[in-house]
């Protein structure tokens, strides 16, 4: 008994020893390893000079899903402008992404809605930056009252900004009601006797709120009873028409199932799936259809209006191209304190590229997003240039 | 050779591995304590956070919250919050499951466990078990694609033609039913098909697991086939039936997914089992997310405490409803 016991502590000295002299035996063979290694911890000094190794840098942001596809397109067609940068943007909603940049948990975020005041306290040297402008379209399913002749092409209906906000206030509740029936003079004797069904989006979104910001752009009533938010609260729910589905796709998915419905989606979820979506009359009484020169005109009638903080309502626009529901989309990033001053250059030289590039300002136009007009984009693009890290300016 | 193994183990030089190992027991039961720890603990710890982080909420808006009204206020802009019509919604689309699905998984146990022919027993048991598997996202798009418009709408209409004219229900069944089918009863229906095979396959097991015993002395007494199941079997195993039908009440108040996906989500001021509705668990999967205000949040955390006690109080009023049953049975089986 006892000399299996030594035996076994025997063993266990021995397995010990080996253990112990491992770590002595590496450093033998470091020296060989270290030339490839080392030039990752000084490329500040000469950043062209040797490349980095690829995927060494990892950027991460969370925030808007209503960006999501295309900074999923950016992130990857990023790698083979600088392939040392891997970014991971996750869509879990404006405010999970607002509140991880003000924890720091994130190196940028994505928002469809502005910071508050308390936010902007919190987080202390956040800054939004437009990047992308999205509209917002009104998709509807009618069972027309009578067919259309075989050769005829129907008609798109026309809405008007007062008639969007009675109808989702329940106010208008049949599709033959005269103030629908003056704007479709085309569409008399085809619009049913029935009453609408309202789709709204049941999950908090950047989507409503664009809507919502414009249903309160458009009547002040609205505003005061119901105002602009993620999700608020539905006229149209308590007067027993409402209905709320999850994501576009749920919206979609209701009209397209719910005879003498109407809903709404982003423009990029529209044109991409093929719903008819209805042309508006604009606040200077022309009617537009929602497109990427609708929205661009959008943003330019309010080009001038950014505040110091660069985030703009350019809802109901003034101008006579201009579609009247329209939102930006922000990235948020901390502009004084960030650590890491290598990764804040490869950041930010990625949301210029992602700004300027031709290739990827075709990908999102294509998408169904408008990118910033020229007096926008510089205007990003030299707030861009005030960040700081560690006292130095990011960007040269 | 098998003498040569039997001295080994017994000499004394071999006892060594079991002295190393004879403190199994002890370590064993140890674990065993921990991981029975875990679950209590676990409780507790979601409970604690559920109320820790809801403070605010419920300081805000008291009993008032949960004050059953017709005329809720969910409003997130104005920060004015009643919790009223999610807990109808999941009250009233659970029982109406539990409704549709227990005669039928009840029924379908019974053909299983006593009338089944024995080839078709087993595809059965497979396609119920199936059923079981489908995520309920799928049953989510199945629902509105295929089974609300061309199911639940008709039917949905009907109730409201019929159950809806009778003065006393017609506030339960008023219609006009949506024509998508999008509704509190879209929602129960799919949820009655979600929990059957839970119910169906223990119930099964519950009835098989009775011995033979029972079945031959009350056919040996004279009674039929009908009177064997419905007078002998059922109240043997009805303790555990009645467990089957809480695993499915449970799963019917916590699905998430496919409630969202078929009941409307909608604020309404309508009781009707035919208009749109929300649960308690949709709302918090709809707007946790977004829930950009503190006080929404914390709102949300609140229904999620409120939809916590629930299911407890409703475990804990079944089990005792179980215990009773089964103290019964036993007293009428001894007498």
């Amino acid at each position: 008994m006892r000399k299996i016991l030594f035996v076994l502590v025997a063993v266990a000295m021995l397995l010990s020893a080996c253990g112990g002299a491992q770590p002595t035996a590496t450093p033998t063979a470091a020296p060989t390893a270290a030339p490839t290694t080392a030039p990752a911890a000084v490329p500040t000094v000469a950043p062209t000079a040797t490349p980095l190794p690829p995927g060494s840098i990892q950027i991460n942001g969370a925030g808007a899903t209503f960006p999501l596809p295309v900074y999923t397109e950016w992130a990857y067609a990023y790698q083979y402008v600088d392939p040392s940068v891997v970014i991971n943007y996750q869509g879990i909603g404006s405010g999970g992404g607002k509140k991880a940049i003000i924890d720091g948990t994130v190196d940028f975020a994505g928002s469809d809605s502005v910071l508050k005041d308390e936010e902007y306290q919190a987080g202390k040297d956040l800054q939004m930056y437009p990047i992308l402008a999205g509209a917002v379209v009104v998709i509807y399913n009618i069972n027309w009252a009578q067919p259309f002749p075989a050769d005829a092409k129907i008609p798109t209906l026309v809405l008007d900004r007062q008639t969007l906000v009675d109808i989702y206030s329940a106010k208008i509740t049949k599709w033959n009601d005269p103030a629908i029936l003056a704007l479709n003079p085309d569409l008399g004797g085809y619009l049913p006797d029935a009453s609408i069904t309202v789709v709204h989006r049941s999950d908090g979104s950047g989507t409503t709120e664009i809507f919502t910001k414009a249903l309160s752009a458009f009547s002040p009533e609205w505003k005061t009873n119901v105002g602009a938010g993620a999700s608020v609260q539905w006229p149209v729910d308590k007067a027993g028409n409402g209905v709320g589905s999850k994501g576009n796709q749920g919206v979609a998915a209701a009209v397209q199932n719910t005879p003498n419905s109407l809903g709404y989606v982003e423009l990029s979820y529209a044109v991409s799936n093929k719903l008819a979506y209805a042309a508006m009359r604009n606040k200077a009484g022309k009617v537009v259809q929602a497109d990427a020169a609708s929205v661009q005109s959008a943003m330019a009638d309010f080009a001038g209006a950014f505040d110091a903080k660069l985030t703009a309502n350019i809802v109901d626009a003034p101008g006579e191209g201009s579609w009247p529901i329209v939102g930006y989309t922000y990235l948020i990033l901390h502009t004084t304190s960030m650590e890491d001053c290598l990764k804040a250059r490869k950041l930010l030289e990625y949301i210029r590229w992602s700004l300027t590039d031709q290739g990827a300002g075709k990908r999102a136009a294509e998408l169904g997003y408008a990118v910033l007009p020229p007096a926008v984009r510089d205007n990003v693009l030299a707030k861009l240039g005030e960040v700081t890290c560690k006292g130095q300016p990011v960007l040269k | 050779m098998l003498n040569q193994v039997k001295a080994i183990f017994s000499s004394r030089r071999s006892t060594w591995p079991k002295r190393l190992y004879g403190h199994g027991d002890p370590i064993w039961t140890l674990l065993l304590i921990f991981g029975s720890l875990l679950v209590p603990l676990l409780i507790l710890a979601v409970g604690w956070m559920l109320w820790n982080q809801s403070a605010a909420a419920r300081a805000e808006f008291g009993w008032n919250f949960l004050l059953p009204t017709l005329d809720a206020n969910w409003d997130p802009i104005a920060s004015n919050f009643q919790a009223w019509p999610f807990v109808y919604g999941t009250l009233l689309t659970s029982v109406v499951a539990i409704a549709l699905a227990v005669p039928m998984s009840v029924g379908v146990a019974i053909f299983l466990a006593e009338l089944c022919p024995s080839w078709l027993r087993l595809p059965l048991n497979w396609m119920i078990e199936l059923l079981a598997a489908i995520p309920s996202v799928v049953y989510g798009l199945w629902g509105i694609f295929v089974f609300l418009p061309n199911i639940v709408a008709p039917v949905g209409s009907l109730m409201s033609k019929t159950l809806g004219q009778i003065p006393g229900l017609a506030p339960l069944f008023a219609g006009p039913m949506p024509h998508s089918g999008v509704s509190r009863l879209g929602a129960a229906f799919i949820l009655a098909i979600m929990i059957m095979p839970t119910i169906t396959a223990v119930t099964r097991d519950v009835l098989l697991s009775i011995p033979n015993s029972q079945r031959e002395a009350s056919l040996a007494l004279g009674s039929t086939q009908w009177e064997a199941i419905w007078k002998v079997l059922l109240p043997y195993g009805l303790s555990g039936i009645l467990g089957a039908i809480l695993l499915g009440l449970g799963r019917a108040l916590g699905e998430t997914m496919a409630v969202t996906m078929v009941i409307g989500n909608s604020i309404t001021g309508k009781p009707s089992l035919l208009s749109p509705g929300y649960t308690m668990a949709s709302v918090i999967a709809n707007e946790f997310a977004e829930a950009v205000s503190e006080l929404h949040s914390q709102v949300l955390i609140e229904i999620g405490l409120v939809l916590f006690f629930l299911t407890l109080a409703l475990n804990v009023a079944a089990r005792l409803l179980v215990w009773s049953v089964a103290r019964r049975t036993l007293q009428e089986v001894r007498s």
